[in-house]
């Protein structure tokens, strides 16, 4: 339709020709959208850091089971294929879940915790390989400090027994493949594969190990049953999903859903709070543009008037005030996108090392700018309908001649 | 000689702070290709005729009101504005009709050339030499790349013809068109626009003030006849050769 494009192009070049006014309304949209961006931007980037630190943490994550329980392989196995879990393993008997630890560099004898481990441990995820077979271990932070054990170095390990009246003692040598990170734990941990656990608990029931050469009680064994299990969970959304379900099972579970909740009731709060702000910024930037495009029209009566003398329709003539609105809207939102970049990066590199806090603290997605944009186009059209109707109104024999 | 405006009994009423105006032309015809002048002071109801006949102001009573367009076709107007076809007559504007306001009637965001464009490009026409050669009979060939408010107000004027006949229509209406210029500067443009409307066969409808130039152009004239109805509360222009 060549009328829809002279419009158009008509449009453009009044909005260009009288580009101080338009500049004016450009700078009035950015001037609103602009704080928008900056404060759904710390919004999103303050939660976003609170919700990662959560997530860093594996504890938070970690969902532990109350008491005793009768878990079997079959059971684990089970759970660890669903998809909210990431990680799961069995515990041993806490009681029988000691091993002595000693080194040449160290002259004492460590009691330490065992802990079975495997491949997607979330507490191990930065080492590069975990414990295989019956000689390897990891050992914590805190446990390497007291044997003054390095990586690769070979320690003595020891379990001891009460078996038919004598008491017994057994040693392996392990080597130390890995050392954890202090913030894994405190304590003193070794970390060893589940065979070894499983093996050292046997010992002390007084059953015979024969891939280690331990003597002991033949018998075979009926469905081996956990007592507990160490179970982490994909995300902290994923959290409370697990804990229902195992309650619905009759196991009872410990989380940190508190912690999760708090940061949850922040996000939401804020976002309420957020969207007021900008509701209200919304409607009152559509009225004022609206009502300069309703002025504009006026303004523009004798112009308008000549395009529809010239024989433009008046469906058509009605497009000019949408033109310029939607030309306003695209460019508000491009001056608008320029503010924020320059405060986000501002914001990042000198105001959040000054508070100590993560260098993320003002951050958008690109889909939010995408979304911005469309709300501002909404917003403009609606805003260019008061326009339209006063263009559509007019009479080009009174707009022809100033009365 | 064909028709090209036939009125029977046309009326134009308006309030104005309680006092009515009425516009009454109770015969009117012109043919093509004549010139007419519409002789009659401010305020009189000129602009109002004009509007009329340039399809931008819908008539309050109608006997008859058509007009003969280059195709052979009669278009009944009055039946258009009673069925509120404002599409079509928005095409019959665009194709046969051009119009001259006194002053101010360039789009000021667009060039001279561009201005005198519009209408050819709402008509899909091919760009062909006619707007050069219609700028050089106007004299006006060399600001054709400026924008208008760099123009004194007797090129506006030109360029303002120009635009109107830049589609050829058949039909040019002009409002008083040398008003806001100079005695000199009038009748220089007027002698052009004669001598182009001539060579087109453009039926001229006009309004002037400048009554004794019009009468020494030879042109037919339209006289208001003033008169004071319903106790001094209407007071009615007609118009009548």
């Amino acid at each position: 339709m060549s009328q829809l494009n002279n419009i158009l192009r008509l449009s453009f070049r009044d909005y260009s020709h009288e580009w101080r006014m338009s500049g004016c309304f450009v700078f009035a949209l950015a001037s609103v959208l602009a704080p928008m961006m900056i404060l759904f931007g710390l919004k999103f980037g303050i939660v976003s850091s609170m919700i990662s630190g959560l997530v860093e943490n594996p504890v938070n994550r970690e969902i532990r089971p109350i008491g005793s329980g009768h878990y079997s392989e079959q059971w684990v196995e089970q759970f660890r294929s669903r998809p909210e879990v990431e990680f799961i393993i069995p515990k041993t008997r806490a009681l029988a879940a000691t091993i002595q630890l000693k080194s040449k560099t160290a002259n004492h004898i460590l009691s330490t915790e065992m802990m079975a481990t495997a491949l997607g441990d979330p507490l191990l995820k930065e080492l590069s390989s975990v414990p295989k077979g019956y000689f390897e271990v990891i050992l914590s932070k805190e446990a390497s400090i007291k044997l003054k054990a390095k990586k690769g170095q070979s320690i003595d390990a020891s379990l001891a027994r009460q078996f038919q009246g004598k008491r017994e003692r057994v040693h392996l040598t392990l080597t130390v493949i890995e050392i954890a990170e202090a913030a894994v734990s405190s304590r003193n941990i070794a970390f060893v594969n589940l065979d070894l656990l499983l093996a050292t608990e046997q010992f002390k029931d007084g059953r015979a190990v024969p891939e280690l050469g331990w003597l002991g009680d033949t018998e075979k064994f009926e469905e081996r049953q956990y007592p507990s299990f160490r179970l982490y969970a994909k995300s902290i959304y994923d959290v409370n999903h697990l804990v229902t379900d195992l309650e619905k099972q009759g196991i009872r579970v410990k989380a940190n859903t508190a912690e999760i909740y708090t940061v949850q009731s922040i996000d939401q709060n804020l976002s309420v709070i957020f969207w007021i702000i900008a509701c209200v910024g919304a409607v009152g930037f559509a009225f004022s543009l609206g009502a300069s495009l309703w002025a504009n029209v006026d303004r523009k009566k004798k112009e308008l008037s000549i395009l529809r003398l010239l024989g433009f329709k008046s469906s058509r003539v009605v497009l000019f005030p949408l033109v310029q609105s939607c030309l306003t809207g695209l460019l508000g939102w491009l001056c608008a996108v320029l503010i924020y970049l320059v405060f986000e990066q501002l914001i990042n590199r000198f105001l959040a090392p000054r508070l100590n806090l993560d260098q993320t603290l003002c951050f958008l997605l690109s889909e939010h700018f995408f979304w911005a944009l469309g709300l501002t186009m909404v917003t403009a059209i609606l805003a260019a309908i008061l326009g339209g109707f006063r263009a559509a109104k007019i009479e080009p024999s009174d707009g022809l001649r100033e009365i | 000689m064909s028709i090209i405006y036939s009125l029977k009994n046309v009326v134009k009423e308006r309030m104005i702070e309680n006092v009515g105006f009425r516009l009454l032309v109770p015969n009117l015809e012109i043919s093509k290709g004549e010139n007419i002048a519409l002789i009659g002071h401010s305020g009189c109801g000129k602009s109002t005729l004009l509007d009329m006949l340039a399809l931008i102001l819908h008539p309050d009573q109608a006997k008859q009101f058509s007009l003969g367009t280059n195709d052979g076709e009669t278009n009944n107007i009055e039946q258009l504005w009673q069925k509120k076809k404002h599409d079509q007559l928005s095409e019959i504007r665009r194709l046969n009709i051009g119009y001259v306001m006194q002053s101010g009637g360039l789009l000021p965001y667009l060039t001279v050339r561009e201005n005198i464009e519009l209408p050819r490009r709402l008509l899909k026409l091919a760009d062909d030499d006619s707007i050069n050669s219609i700028s050089k009979v106007l004299g006006i060939q060399r600001q054709l790349d400026k924008l208008p408010g760099l123009l004194s107000a007797g090129e506006r004027q030109r360029v303002a013809f120009a635009r109107a006949l830049s589609h050829r229509p058949s039909i040019l209406l002009a409002d008083e068109p040398t008003a806001a210029l100079d005695p000199i500067t009038a009748r220089k443009i007027m002698a052009v626009v004669m001598e182009l409307i001539k060579g087109l066969k453009i039926t001229l409808i006009t309004s002037s003030h400048d009554w004794a130039h019009v009468y020494k152009m030879d042109l037919r004239t339209l006289h208001q006849e003033a008169s004071v109805l319903e106790n001094g509360r209407v007071y009615q222009s007609l118009f009548r050769d």
